[in-house]
């Protein structure tokens, strides 16, 4: 009997036959190929479109406007339901937060004043806090002092801030007779036009600096030029303006101090007088020499005309 | 012959249902997050309520390019079309004159949108009432 030495024990060559594992492989394939390919169309060529969307899907810059648009629509109307409905459509967790960044931000960018001022409304509304809210509030907030070493021996004069709404009201008196007359209004105290917002050490390591530097700045925190400063010691009394001094900025002026007298600072329109400001060495990590002051006011009228332009909204 | 005819129905076949399966994914378990959504998709009752703002926002702070800058984002294709109908619709139904009507007039015809329905209120909402 023939038998091929070609294919020892074998009758005929046996045909190849496709593993099954081909079968699995080829549907892998199809399968990873019609994936992709639907996730290509699903997401880039063809994507969701929503449609009949609440103001919670909006772009952050949208929802900001929106935002801004129901502090404006709130200051018209007066309409609080309909602006709480209106937020509540945002679906914001941290609601105040946000609206008090985005009045912060106008501020920042010298938005007009009324529209910095109803963000403001907004912000108080909702519970929003700002340190810039006392800009605008009925009873401005004490500001933040740097706390720096008193003057040995001194003793402001004044307080810092203005404190107009705490001054108590006197209830109307009665008539003593039928004759109707015009019952004197109680009038509040006058609020000062400028508060402090700093008041700081001036020291330089390599001379004296026996000097006390004022820096003016509005509302929006803009330099005010022109503004007109007094500076007063016993049996003795200067002023100065800001913006005299051109290398140093519109709202700056400063005045040279004479060591051993007690100088006290105010603006001319009206500010808390700030006093007890003397020569004193500085600490050793700023060179031990005498320095002085440097004191920075703020105005309080926020429709007071800025230098600078508004920003786009 | 038999074996390429195989070979084609199972890719055939993993394909189907990989496009199915990927358009599954695609559109309903992880649809494109836009985050850039402007507000023309909003809820047509939305849209009318942030261009009423649009108004009172415009009777404040009298900027008519953002004002037309807004309307603009909420109806791309025919923004002038929008607003006039919705200040007709507003007088026509009656809406309240003071914080609606007005407002929305005054932004109108600012705008030089004109419609008979608007003249009874024209008269003394003119751009003279924008508070600047």
């Amino acid at each position: 009997m023939f038998r091929s030495s070609r294919y020892p024990g074998q009758d005929r060559p046996q045909e190849p036959q496709p593993p099954r594992v081909a079968a699995a492989s080829l549907f892998l394939l199809g399968l990873i190929l019609g994936l992709t390919g639907g996730l290509v169309y699903a997401w880039l060529i063809s994507p969701v479109v929503y449609v009949n969307a609440s103001p919670a899907r909006l772009s952050e810059r949208y929802k900001d406007d929106y935002i801004y648009l129901t502090s404006q629509s709130y200051a018209l109307t007066g309409d609080w339901d309909t602006a709480q409905e209106r937020l509540a459509e945002l679906e914001e967790e941290s609601l105040p937060q946000r609206v008090a960044a985005l009045f912060e931000r106008y501020l920042r960018e010298g938005a007009p004043a009324p529209a910095v001022r109803n963000l403001a409304v907004l912000t108080q509304q909702v519970g929003g806090d700002s340190p810039a809210l006392s800009l605008f509030g009925p009873t401005p907030r004490p500001p933040q002092v740097t706390p720096t070493a008193t003057p040995a021996g001194s003793t402001p004069t004044a307080t810092l801030l203005p404190t107009p709404s705490l001054t108590p009201i006197p209830t109307r008196t009665p008539q003593p007779t039928l004759t109707p007359s015009p019952t004197p209004v109680p009038t509040a105290t006058p609020r000062p036009a400028y508060r402090l917002l700093s008041q700081e050490r001036v020291c330089e390591p390599d001379e004296p600096a026996p000097r006390i530097e004022v820096e003016v700045v509005d509302a929006v925190l803009d330099p005010l030029p022109g503004v007109e400063v007094i500076i007063s010691w016993e049996g003795g009394r200067d002023r100065f303006y800001t913006g005299f001094r051109s290398d140093q900025g519109p709202g700056y002026g400063d005045f040279t101090m004479t060591p051993g007298l007690s100088y006290a600072v105010t603006l001319a329109e009206g500010s808390p007088t700030i006093s007890g400001l003397r020569v004193e060495p500085c600490g050793e990590d700023t060179g031990g020499l005498p320095g002085g002051w440097r004191l920075s006011f703020q105005n309080l009228e926020l429709n007071r005309p800025t230098p600078t332009a508004t920003p786009d909204q | 012959m038999r074996n390429w005819y195989r070979s084609l129905m199972w890719i055939s076949l993993g394909l189907l249902l990989g496009l199915a399966l990927g358009l599954y994914l695609g559109w309903v378990a992880w649809p494109t997050e836009f985050t850039d959504a402007s507000p023309v998709i909003l809820h047509e009752d939305h849209r009318r309520d942030v261009t009423l703002m649009i108004a009172h926002a415009y009777v404040l702070d009298g900027d008519l390019d953002a004002a037309r800058r807004r309307l603009h984002a909420l109806d791309p294709e025919a923004p002038d079309n929008w607003l006039l109908t919705l200040t007709v619709d507003a007088i026509l139904s009656g809406r309240n004159e003071e914080t609606e009507i007005r407002p929305l007039v005054t932004l109108t015809h600012d705008l030089g949108l004109e419609s008979p329905a608007m003249a009874p209120y024209l008269d003394e909402t003119t751009t003279d009432d924008v508070q600047e």
